[in-house]
């Protein structure tokens, strides 16, 4: 059963899968491209220097990325379901109703932790060729946030889609903008690090919300 | 007789408006039954309830003896749905669906899916979105013919579709029917496709239940009666035809008085006299079921 969700779940995002990975990818090269020629231009030596003095970490156009992705995703899986009550026919199936949802999130969660691990090995890799580690760690700890807002973006906008009432849609949406933003406070480097772990267990219980939703549908709950 | 369905003291609002109060039905095993009204008078939220996405203010919905909300998933392998607009995924293929849909029921037949697929001469490769709603009608039909489940629950199903594609409809659930125990639970706005189907019906009215009974007794014991009336007879006199619960619908049309009742002709005779109509002569029609609908529940 739970082979056939993540069939289900696949055959919509397939697409949407494949041109998000393009993306992030392309933004990935394209940020690592752009530091290999500032190092050609002027030697590695002045980049550590303008890092650690300057709190530069040259991957900054990636920083909404990861989270229009998530948006995107939530939008791509569950706009169909909502689509002409489909949903209906999914909480029909003989499968536990909890199980049923909580799968389908689930499904979306690791393609988008997949996706965003390439990019983020990606990273690794070519930053582990030409700088120390703790350079390395300001780096991708600068930008683990920013992935982790893409994964709670979809947790939220899968919460926003399923609601069936256009007026707590908007409350969600609302709810859902003033929660992402805290991911994009401040800018400095790292100014996260303390407060990461807290984000995650935060970012994932939002994995429930989509549950909350629903049960209002369920409850017939309707404009 | 066991009932598969079991409906207690339904009450539904919805905000203030009240669709009913204490509304309760039983479906029989091996049944089929159609549930008739007017639009607005409750049919969908009823089916809503019954496929457990509505919560009623009040009453409960028993499946199988057990109550629709907090039903074991188990029991679902053996309720076939079909939603109103013949809704299935529209990002799937022919083929696609299929095989989603197979690992859910252990009774899956395959083979009646692909044989009303070939009759309908779509590649397995074809996306349900771009498929006709006569075409989905089929899809959807197929899905729950391979189901095999015991009881089928039906929403409009002729919403949408052409004369041919009712006719098949009604065809293959009629022979769904006819095997050992199945029972169905039905709406549809179209109500001669109902009378080629169904064995009992439920009328229901603005907030309660009209009738249900068999079909074949309705249309045996409601009759219409065309009585002939003097010139300038109306309806309102001493004696107010409208208000009498023993006569459904009165109607002056010329000089020709049209009344529905489930009184025999000797005893409208009695009645008219009782109620001093003066009346000339009376005849009584054959009905089919949308003539009882419409006597039933009035033209307006």
């Amino acid at each position: 059963m739970i082979k056939a969700i993540f069939y289900k779940e696949w055959l919509k995002v397939r697409w949407f899968y494949f041109v998000a990975n393009v993306a992030l990818l392309s933004f990935t090269i394209y940020s690592i491209l752009k530091i290999s020629r500032v190092i050609k231009i002027k030697g590695v030596e002045h980049l550590w220097e303008v890092m650690l003095y300057r709190d530069a970490i040259f991957i900054d156009m990636l920083k909404y990325v990861p989270l229009i992705i998530g948006i995107l995703l939530a939008v791509v899986q569950f706009i169909p379901e909502m689509n002409k009550k489909c949903l209906k026919l999914t909480l029909h199936l003989p499968c536990s109703n909890m199980k049923m949802v909580m799968s389908m999130v689930l499904s979306g969660f690791v393609i988008l932790v997949a996706s965003f691990s390439v990019s983020l090995i990606t990273l690794k890799i070519f930053l582990s060729n030409h700088f120390a580690g703790e350079l390395q760690s300001q780096v991708i700890m600068t930008s683990l946030p920013w992935y982790i807002a893409g994964i709670l973006s979809y947790f939220l906008v899968s919460w926003v889609c399923l609601e069936p009432t256009w007026k707590r849609r908007v409350v969600n949406l609302i709810i859902s903008a003033i929660v992402l933003k805290i991911f994009f406070f401040s800018s400095k480097p790292q100014a996260y690090n303390d407060f990461l772990p807290w984000l995650m267990i935060y970012s994932i219980s939002a994995l429930t919300l989509s549950w909350l939703s629903v049960i209002r549908f369920k409850a017939g709950k309707q404009d | 007789m066991e009932n598969v369905i079991e409906c207690k003291n339904l009450t539904h609002y919805y905000g203030d408006r009240l669709i009913y109060e204490n509304l309760s039905f039983n479906v029989p095993k091996g049944r089929i039954l159609g549930l008739l009204g007017k639009n607005g008078t409750g049919k969908t939220t009823s089916i809503n309830i019954l496929s457990g996405y509505l919560t009623p203010k009040e009453g409960e919905c028993l499946i199988f003896g057990e109550n629709i909300q907090n039903m074991n998933p188990i029991l679902r392998q053996n309720i076939g749905l079909l939603i109103e607009g013949h809704v299935q995924y529209q990002f799937m293929t022919i083929s696609q669906i299929e095989r989603f849909y197979s690992s859910f029921y252990p009774k899956w037949k395959k083979e009646a899916y692909y044989e009303l697929m070939n009759k309908l001469q779509v590649s397995p490769n074809q996306m349900i979105s771009r498929m006709s709603c006569g075409q989905r009608s089929q899809v959807a039909l197929g899905l729950i013919l391979a189901q095999d489940p015991d009881l089928l629950v039906l929403d409009d199903f002729s919403l949408g579709l052409d004369p041919g594609y009712r006719r098949l409809f009604v065809d293959y659930l009629r022979q769904y029917a006819n095997e050992d125990g199945k029972t169905i639970f039905l709406t549809s706005h179209i109500i001669q496709d109902m009378e080629r189907l169904i064995d009992d019906c439920i009328i229901m009215d603005y907030g309660s239940i009209l009738i249900q009974k068999s079909v074949d007794e309705l249309l045996n014991e409601f009759n219409c009666y065309n009585i002939k009336v003097p010139d300038g007879y109306n309806l309102s006199g001493d004696y107010n035809l409208s208000s009498d619960k023993a006569l459904y619908n009165p109607s002056i049309t010329n000089n020709s008085l049209e009344v529905f009742s489930f009184l025999s002709k000797s005893d409208m005779c009695v009645k008219l006299n009782e109620m001093k109509v003066p009346y000339q002569e009376i005849e009584s029609k054959t009905l089919n079921l949308e003539d009882a609908f419409i006597g039933l529940t009035g033209k307006y």
